[in-house]
């Protein structure tokens, strides 16, 4: 084969030197991005992220290609495992953007991630739109090229906070996990609740990692707080429900941050999730939207989605597209559409202000039987909320 | 009273996971000085042959868990023959074989875990079992929990009689002490040396078992038990079985009161104040001779 039709890799390797227009016009558009396939974080950006790229290329792809400026390209995904490593997510965009000069970059999973990357990306000069990344600290380093689709700690704590005050919840008791994350959400939490008048109990920090959270919740049930809040990660998550359920502690609002949106989180706690709120954005029933992307979704991967960032990730990739389709491959150009423009996506309308997502609101969402139901805002609501919980099954 | 009672028991039984987790690891490093650092991926495989058991072919995790044991005893034994029999024999010295089996053990952690990310790919899995609360004493803890307590007591007990009262356990301390003197007084080393390292294969795979009733699981979940085993095997000396049983019930306890009396986020700080005290009272742990 190799040898039968050497003058065919010549003339391919002619055409190519001299670029040619009739290849040119056929070049696919090249897509870089590193994402933990293995490693801690592998379990977060193989649920919420990564399986959102490869659905969009296909999906893309199936259709003709990505519209450069009214130009179908073929998408060519450059994906990267970064093994859960700060540095080798900053090694692999610096080849990706430097070396290799992708036409366009999607972000890593996880809010560290993002924060290694961003300094990178203004200076290469591409735009992000970074679906898994939370925090004003991140804003607040007024990255030109960096895009938060996803609804803010402050933003998601004045939701609950309204929705707990809309139900006369006078006490609170709060756990947070020792890490960025938790502490942002804190921050929002504290000052929501002030607000609104919500008493603070109870609060106490966990270090990530822990294995037994029932001191901390025997002390708080003593308490009798009208509603607990963890602002936990996964594992954590699913440790402090299974365990408030161990000792029979059930307050009226019981909520726990990120995880509950996760299908696992159903799966391996069983009814026990009956009536638990946390961090959510949509589900199936949201829109006929939601519900194609959802049986989309489940068809590529044969896996739900989760119901918070899964949809955001999606989003990005929408507005990356329309964006694409406007302004084309000129990067600056590109950032310009996307600060400035509204965008339709599977979560509603977008629009960017300060490379903050000012359109989505912060919901609280909470499990009803299969389904994780959006209980607030009323505009968004998929059902009426169960309140006060229900007893522990 | 009631509310001390359920806050030393909430330890015990924390601790008794971390005893459980350490049990295989103690019989290869405590006793063969086998520094097998992929002790956490065999317990995750542990952890994953259960759930695929459960909620593929519905298979009740407690009827599956001596099924894992089997398994993973026979990997032990494969895994010996193909890394740790040619090691020991190429050793010089016990020294030798500890150094160069870390670097076998790294080799096979990396291997294990992305062999299940290729099978099971990274998701978190979990399944509902025995996950209900039962009231002992007043005090409630999962059954789950309680089954795993349970077994790591009951297999750290069996493991000291074994050890301290028959002639098998006479044999692989002997082995442990001098490999060439227990050649000299008729101890066939070649059998007995990869069924110890096979049994301790076979103890991390129940715990893994045990575990996923309890946590969620993933390919790379093997790592931070890999360290609470070192911890815990050190802290009670090597090779000592009631020494791992202490080891990991007092850092239960240690936690528990600690994160009841101070702030949880001190966890750390108080498991290693506790780890340093011992040592530096007892550098050879607290049950070793």
């Amino acid at each position: 084969m190799r040898s039968a039709h050497p003058w065919r890799f010549l003339v391919a390797a002619a055409a190519a030197a001299i670029g040619l227009p009739a290849f040119a016009q056929d070049a696919p558009v090249r897509i870089g991005y590193a994402i933990a396939r293995t490693g801690p974080w592998a379990a977060g950006a193989q649920l919420t992220q990564e399986p959102n790229y490869l659905m969009w290329a296909d999906q893309v792809n199936a259709a003709g290609g990505l519209d450069v400026k009214g130009r179908k390209r073929k998408i060519e995904l450059v994906g990267f495992d970064d093994r859960s490593e700060a540095e080798t997510v900053v090694r692999t965009y610096e080849k990706l953007m430097g070396s290799d000069k992708v036409d366009l970059i999607l972000p890593p999973w996880g809010t560290g991630a993002n924060f290694a990357v961003m300094p990178l990306i203004q200076k290469y000069g591409y735009p992000m739109i970074a679906p898994t990344a939370t925090g004003r600290r991140l804003l607040g380093m007024k990255n030109p090229y960096f895009f938060a689709i996803l609804q803010q700690p402050d933003r998601m704590m004045e939701a609950l906070a309204e929705f707990l005050k809309a139900r006369r919840v006078e006490t609170a008791a709060v756990i947070h996990v020792d890490e960025l994350f938790g502490l942002e959400q804190y921050t929002g939490l504290e000052e929501a609740f002030k607000q609104k008048g919500i008493r603070i109990v109870e609060k106490k920090s966990y270090p990530l990692g822990v294995k037994d959270l029932k001191p901390v919740l025997s002390d708080i049930k003593a308490k009798n707080p009208d509603a607990f809040i963890a602002l936990s990660y996964p594992p954590d998550t699913f440790l402090v429900t299974a365990q408030a359920r161990e000792i029979g502690f059930n307050p009226k609002a019981f909520y726990a941050a990120v995880g509950t949106a996760f299908p696992v989180f159903r799966d391996k706690l069983g009814p026990t999730v009956e009536g638990v709120m946390g961090l959510g954005t949509l589900n199936p029933k949201s829109s006929p939207a939601a519900k194609a992307y959802f049986d989309a979704h489940v068809a590529k991967h044969n896996k739900e989605p989760d119901r918070w960032a899964s949809a955001h990730a999606w989003a990005a990739l929408q507005v990356l597209e329309q964006a694409v389709a406007k302004a084309g491959l000129d990067r600056k150009a590109l950032r310009e559409v996307i600060a400035s423009l509204e965008f339709d996506t599977v979560i509603g309308k977008v629009r960017f202000r300060n490379g903050e997502n000012v359109s989505t609101p912060g919901v609280v969402s909470q499990w009803q039987g299969r389904e994780f139901e959006v209980v607030w805002p009323p505009d968004r609501a998929t059902a009426p909320a169960l309140f006060p919980k229900p007893h522990w099954r | 009273m009631g509310f001390w009672l359920e806050l030393v028991a909430s330890g015990l039984i924390t601790g008794g996971i971390y005893a459980l987790v350490a049990l295989g690891l103690n019989l290869q490093y405590g006793l063969m000085r086998i520094m097998n650092i992929s002790h956490g991926e065999f317990l995750m495989l542990g952890a994953y042959l259960t759930w695929l058991g459960f909620t593929v072919l519905g298979v009740n995790p407690l009827v599956a868990t001596p099924v894992v044991a089997l398994a993973l005893f026979a990997a032990g034994l494969l895994v010996h023959r193909l890394c740790f029999r040619p090691l020991a024999r190429t050793s010089p010295s016990v020294e030798a074989i500890e150094a160069r089996s870390l670097l076998v053990g790294f080799g096979l952690m990396y291997l294990v875990q992305n062999a299940a990310y290729l099978f099971w790919g990274a998701d978190l899995r979990g399944y509902a079992f025995l996950a209900e609360p039962v009231e002992v004493a007043g005090a409630r803890f999962t059954a789950n929990r309680l089954l795993a307590f349970g077994f790591a007591v009951a297999a750290s007990l069996a493991l000291l009689a074994l050890l301290r009262w028959t002639l098998f356990g006479k044999a692989v301390r002997a082995m442990m002490q001098s490999p060439t003197g227990a050649q000299l007084v008729g101890i066939d080393t070649a059998v007995l040396h990869p069924l110890v390292f096979a049994a301790g294969l076979a103890l991390a795979g129940v715990a893994g078992a045990l575990l996923s009733m309890v946590y969620e699981i993933t390919p790379s979940m093997g790592e931070p038990y890999t360290v609470t085993a070192l911890i815990v095997i050190t802290l009670g000396g090597l090779g000592s079985a009631a020494g791992c049983l202490a080891g990991g019930l007092l850092l239960g306890v240690v936690e528990a009161l600690g994160m009841h009396f101070t702030n949880p986020s001190l966890k750390m700080l108080l498991s290693y104040a506790v780890f340093v005290a011992v040592l530096v009272v007892r550098p050879q742990g607290l049950f070793a001779r």
